[in-house]
């Protein structure tokens, strides 16, 4: 049974995909209800998956592996695995994957049509993300990253406001070039190492044994190979993550997709980039990672202060939220430039942490662009007045994504920043004046939203209702669990840094 | 029972206050202010238990850090709390100031709307000080450090609705945050140079000289720059002034007594780290002074009776932090006793003030006047405030002024010791000033004024009564205070405690001198009015202006920088974005794809992906053979 385990929590938003497939068109409610009943699934599974984590184990647990494809060359096949497998690493994020699942189903209540489709295309990007976490090899991987990707796409052009397919159409192209970029090096790897498993091709690659890594025998892999694979990766995964300039897919559909869709990227999607980047730029290439960390550092020092610079000056709140992303998401690149052990961490606590409170911000801007049918602060103000509730959470995230301690923002920053001072103290110093830039430009949207004079006609608004409530309270606990007590997050990642950080020199 | 070993009781019970204020403030309406002041008596009575325990025979520092709290790259970082003589006295001051405020703003704040509210954030802000004060370890004090902000912050803004206010409630969040970043990137140093968070890990480190000085030095200034700013000194003072927005019983407990102080605490905990560092001290010592100044010098001519108080605090603070920077037990001491003797007159102050503007509802001493008569209560705690900030024996303020004078001197800083020497006349001028226009004279405001309720007047009696004796415990024939303080301090030589350098008579009578001359003036300019008052002249209103520091912070920071992210933000829709949807518009127009692709068909869009992986097999079938002979060699290798 163990050994399914993985497998069947990959597949688990299927279940809920079959259920859906016999519900007739024409019941929105009980689409709505099975839709969201189905995250449950995944989520618990996920949970007795934390509940039962090895802390202490080294390498891939929960292996499970079978012969799936076999291409056949010449007299011979070559076999394509289906191989599962998770470590401390990818653990949090499919736990993280399962909890943004089920609070942006509850977001997405407010669909207002096609309700059936909806709730299977998001329960197979659901199987996507999972899929990503858990694939053990190269090709799988990319199969579920496709699987995110396509039914992201229908999601963000089919539902949502008014701009909405052009906002898809970018979505797609970009993410089409990233995808192209992997696949190719993809094949490239196969065809080097002649194996699409991760461990084994970093073994390859790594191993001073190998003879990938002993000039002049056969088969050996030369830098300058090796530094193209490299950016090559880089290049695919600053699409995601997105590295400054590739940003600019997120914005329009930051504006112009349903909430719940834009929960599922910025709470999920766009940690792929960074978990791809440890998985494999790191792994596979620790040399070149270490060379070019400062490179990396820059990087992440960029999209800190230029999402802070143009977040400083939005007006709209989804905007705004659009380049904190980018923002907070150098905090995850300046994290692995550390490369540390308290780098790494720090990075990957920041990937759980800002899918938590990004989710959590949309989803409270969402509400309030229901009530009030803007998310423009210069149309709103005043709004503790009439929704207290819903401000003073909103107050409490904009805290939490300020790296407020007790919540878990500080402690993701904090523990990126030490890793960088540790190696890089100038580029890290620099970075830091992002801190006090987050905190301009997160006061001045959400005091304009919720302090100063009410309008009129806001004035007899309603707070949130019990249901909108959950979501909000679910996230924020989460939030402030990681901050009082970070040990939660730290203890499962202890044996897996230890394994990643003596190869990369740390 | 051992109160030290549970002391974690301390801010045990503002932390339930505010939880159950969470769930059942509503409920409870104005209720809610006997759950504060229950809770802060409790913890009250614990500090002082843990208090009096601290004078038992050998009583040893004590230090709990057994809570697991992250590992930390491999290391274990652990929280936990400590109890030595200086957080011993801070326990008391903070729960004391803390208890009375409460019991006052349960008039004060008596038919507000969001009155639980109120008491919610109190409770949490009183938790938060207690945890700063309580942490055995740098990282841990941060994390209460950024709360108590935070709780600052929300009671700044407490009326959100009023412009001035949210504007306030931001200005203190952001100032005090660029503050915390220099504390922030001190606190990663410290762990790359001293290995540790803990305050004795790092002292032992230093101690055996295995860290370079100018380590210790950089880390003691970007600490010292996070207490800069949250206790208001040049260059990051602007926030203190603004924050006089919220509540008044705030602004007696958080930016008087107790937050403010939390910079002063900080550098007199981390001591053994600055006697290390003679610039660090040197930088201390120099920006103390000259806020001392600086902020007196503004207070001469403000108008406003809580922004005159809110000045007047900066400069205190200024003088704690000038006495620290002496670098000697004395300079130690006299930091930490001024700490405590403000707390009591200066919450007492703001309480009085307080108790004044509820009565007049305004806050311009111009429009007050005469209200000696009306307000006796008030009047008299306001005076005895005044004569303990002014430095007259034997209120509170002059012992421990007088020590912060002589431990300036004996430190060498002749320039500093005639900076403070301006610094205390130019105190007792703006207190007085502020006293003869309140209460003397004629009433020129129409409000019809009368004394506050019990509630209000009791605190400020327990204030007034502890402006006048605190003193006491720390003179030079019986320096009680600093015996006891210096206790068991590894830093100092054995048996100093600060008052080695007993007072040169000249120094005590030139001290009360300039106060008495102040007093005299501000009388004669403002109470009698024989003496005209000078308003109008470029000093004037310079000092009027505030130097005009807020105008030049934002055209040279706030401005630039909205204009730059303007900028920025045509450059990424234009140019960045801009290259993109050329290279599409090309794509589009070379192949024709891009129309096809946006017509709307899903098996258009089913294609990509199918390409994609047509493209991953081919690739696989063909390199397939070249795979099988690389796999032979490495399987024997």
């Amino acid at each position: 049974m163990a050994n399914y385990f993985l497998t069947i929590l990959t597949f688990s938003p299927l279940l809920g995909v079959l259920l859906l497939a016999f519900v007739p068109k024409s019941l929105p409610g009980t689409i709505k209800a099975l839709g969201t009943l189905a995250t449950l699934v995944p989520l618990v599974l996920a949970l007795m998956l934390y509940a039962n984590f090895n802390s202490a184990a080294e390498g891939l647990q929960l292996v499970q592996q079978w012969n799936w494809i076999n291409i056949p060359v010449g007299d011979q096949a070559i076999p394509i695995n289906f191989e599962v497998g998770i470590d401390g690493l990818s653990m949090p994020l499919l736990v993280l994957t399962t909890v943004i699942a089920t609070i942006s189903a509850l977001a997405a209540l407010t669909v207002n049509k096609r309700w059936k489709e909806f709730y299977i295309l998001f329960l197979i990007v659901e199987m996507g993300m999972l899929g990503v976490f858990t694939s053990a090899n190269l090709f799988q991987f990319f199969i579920f990253f496709e699987f995110t990707i396509i039914p992201m796409f229908f999601m963000m052009g089919i539902w949502g406001y008014k701009d909405r397919e052009k906002a898809s159409m970018k979505f797609l192209l970009y993410n089409g070039v990233g995808s192209a970029i992997m696949l190719i090096v993809f094949v490239a790897l196969f065809i080097l190492m002649g194996t699409l498993n991760m461990e084994e091709i970093k073994q390859l690659l790594t191993s001073p044994m190998s003879p990938r890594n002993v000039p002049d025998m056969q088969g050996f892999i030369p830098e300058s190979l090796r530094l193209g694979l490299f950016l090559a990766l880089l290049a695919a995964f600053a699409i995601k993550i997105p590295i400054v300039p590739f940003h600019t897919w997120m914005l329009k559909a930051y504006q112009e997709a349903h909430p719940a869709v834009i929960m599922i990227s910025s709470g999920v999607l766009i940690k792929i980039g960074g978990y791809a980047l440890i998985r494999m730029n790191a792994a596979f290439f620790p040399e070149w990672m270490e060379q070019l960390s400062t490179l990396i550092a820059v990087l992440g020092v960029i999209n800190i202060l230029y999402g802070a610079v143009l977040a400083l000056v939005q007006d709209e709140l989804k905007l705004m939220l659009a380049y904190s992303s980018v923002s907070h998401m150098g905090i995850v690149l300046l994290g692995l430039a550390a490369m540390n052990a308290e780098g790494f961490q720090g990075a990957i606590f920041q990937m759980v942490s800002h899918g938590l409170i990004a989710a959590l911000m949309f989803y409270i801007v969402a509400l309030i662009h229901e009530r009030t049918g803007t998310s423009n602060i210069r149309e709103l103000g005043g709004l503790a007045k009439s929704m207290p509730i819903i401000s003073g959470i909103l107050l409490t995230a904009m805290m939490a994504s300020a790296g407020l301690p007790g919540m878990s923002g500080f402690i993701s920053e904090f523990m990126s920043f030490v890793g960088l001072f540790g190696t890089k103290p100038i580029i890290a110093a620099i970075g830091a004046l992002g801190i006090i830039l987050t905190a301009v430009y997160l006061l001045r949207a959400t005091l304009g939203a919720t302090f100063g004079p009410i309008q009129q006609k806001h004035e007899s608004l309603s707070d949130a209702q019990a249901i909108e409530v959950v979501p909000m309270v679910v996230l924020l606990s989460l939030v402030i669990l990681i901050g009082i007590y970070p040990a939660v997050l730290s203890e499962p990642l202890q044996t897996t840094l230890q394994n990643i950080v003596p190869r990369i020199g740390g | 029972m051992e109160m030290i070993a549970n002391a974690w009781l301390v801010p045990f019970f503002p932390l339930l206050a505010f939880v159950l204020l969470v769930a059942f403030g509503r409920q409870l309406k104005e209720s809610a202010a006997y759950v504060g002041i229950l809770a802060t008596a409790a913890s009250f009575v614990v500090a002082l238990l843990i208090f009096f325990e601290r004078f038992g025979d050998g009583a040893k520092d004590y230090i709990n850090t057994s809570f697991h709290w992250i590992t930390f790259a491999g290391q274990k970082i652990t929280m936990g709390f400590e109890v030595n003589q200086l957080n011993a006295m801070m326990l008391v001051i903070v729960t004391l100031v803390s208890m009375l405020v409460n019991i006052y703003s349960r008039g004060y704040m008596q038919g507000d709307e969001r009155f639980p509210v109120f008491y919610q954030y109190l409770a949490l802000f009183t938790f938060s000080m207690l945890g700063v004060v309580l942490s055995p370890n740098i990282l841990q004090l941060y994390i209460f450090w950024e709360l108590v902000g935070v709780c600052s912050f929300l009671l700044v803004g407490f009326y959100f609705y009023k412009p001035e206010a949210k504007a306030a409630a931001k200005k203190a969040f952001i100032v005090t945050r660029i503050g915390d970043v220099g504390l922030f990137i001190g606190l990663t140093l410290t762990f790359w140079w001293m290995g540790s968070f803990n305050y004795s890990d790092i002292f032992d480190k230093i101690q055996t000289g295995a860290v370079e000085e100018w380590k210790i030095t950089l880390i003691g200034i970007l600490v010292f720059i996070g207490a800069v700013g949250k206790s208001g000194q040049f260059p990051l003072h602007t926030w203190l002034p603004d924050a006089m927005e919220g509540p008044t019983p705030v602004s007696a407990l958080i930016h008087a007594a107790t937050m403010v102080a939390a910079g002063v605490y900080l550098v007199a905990r981390m001591y053994d780290l600055y006697l290390a560092s003679p610039i660090a001290t040197e930088v201390i010592a120099y920006v103390g002074g000259f806020t001392a100044i600086f902020a007196a010098s503004i207070g001469l001519t403000q108008r406003d009776i809580k922004r005159v108080l809110a000045y007047s605090t900066v400069s205190q603070l200024g003088y704690m932090m000038l006495a620290l920077g002496a670098a000697s037990a004395a300079g130690y001491v006299a930091g930490t006793f001024h700490l405590m003797t403000h707390a009591f007159f200066k919450a007492l102050l703001f309480l009085a003030a307080g108790s004044v503007i509820h009565a007049v509802h305004t806050q311009d001493i111009f429009e007050m006047g005469g209200l000696w008569k009306k307000m006796r209560i008030t009047g008299l705690v306001f005076l005895v405030g005044c004569l303990a900030i002014a430095g007259v024996p034997p209120f509170a303020g002059f012992w421990s002024k007088e020590e912060i004078l002589v431990a300036t001197l004996t430190s060498g800083h002749v320039d500093l010791f005639i900076i403070a020497l301006i610094a205390a006349s130019f105190t007792a001028f703006y207190m007085f000033r502020l006293f003869f226009l309140t209460f003397s004279g004629q009433a020129r405001g129409g409000a019809d004024a009368h004394e506050s309720p019990g509630v209000m007047t009791m605190p400020m009696l327990v204030l007034a009564v502890l402006a006048v004796v605190a003193g006491f415990i720390n003179t030079p024939w019986k320096p009680a205070l600093g015996e006891w303080l210096t206790n068991g301090f590894t830093m100092f030589n054995a048996g100093e405690h600060g008052a080695e350098h007993a007072a040169p008579i000249w120094v005590t009578l030139l001290a009360v001198g300039v106060s008495v001359a102040g007093i005299a003036l501000a009388w004669y300019m403002y109470g009698k009015g024989t003496i005209p008052k000078g308003e109008g002249g470029v000093f004037y209103r310079l000092s009027f202006r505030k130097y005009y520091i807020d105008e030049l912070y934002n055209a040279v920071f706030v401005r630039p920088l909205r204009a730059f992210g303007k900028g920025m933000y045509v450059f990424d829709v234009w140019v960045v974005d801009g290259l993109v949807r050329l290279v599409a518009a090309l794509t589009r127009g070379i192949g024709g794809v891009g129309a096809r692709v946006q017509n709307g068909q899903i098996q258009t869009y089913g294609a990509i992906a199918f390409i994609g992986l047509v493209l991953l097999l081919a690739g696989l079938t063909i390199a397939g053979g070249y795979v099988e002979q690389w796999r032979t060699i490495f399987l024997q290798s």
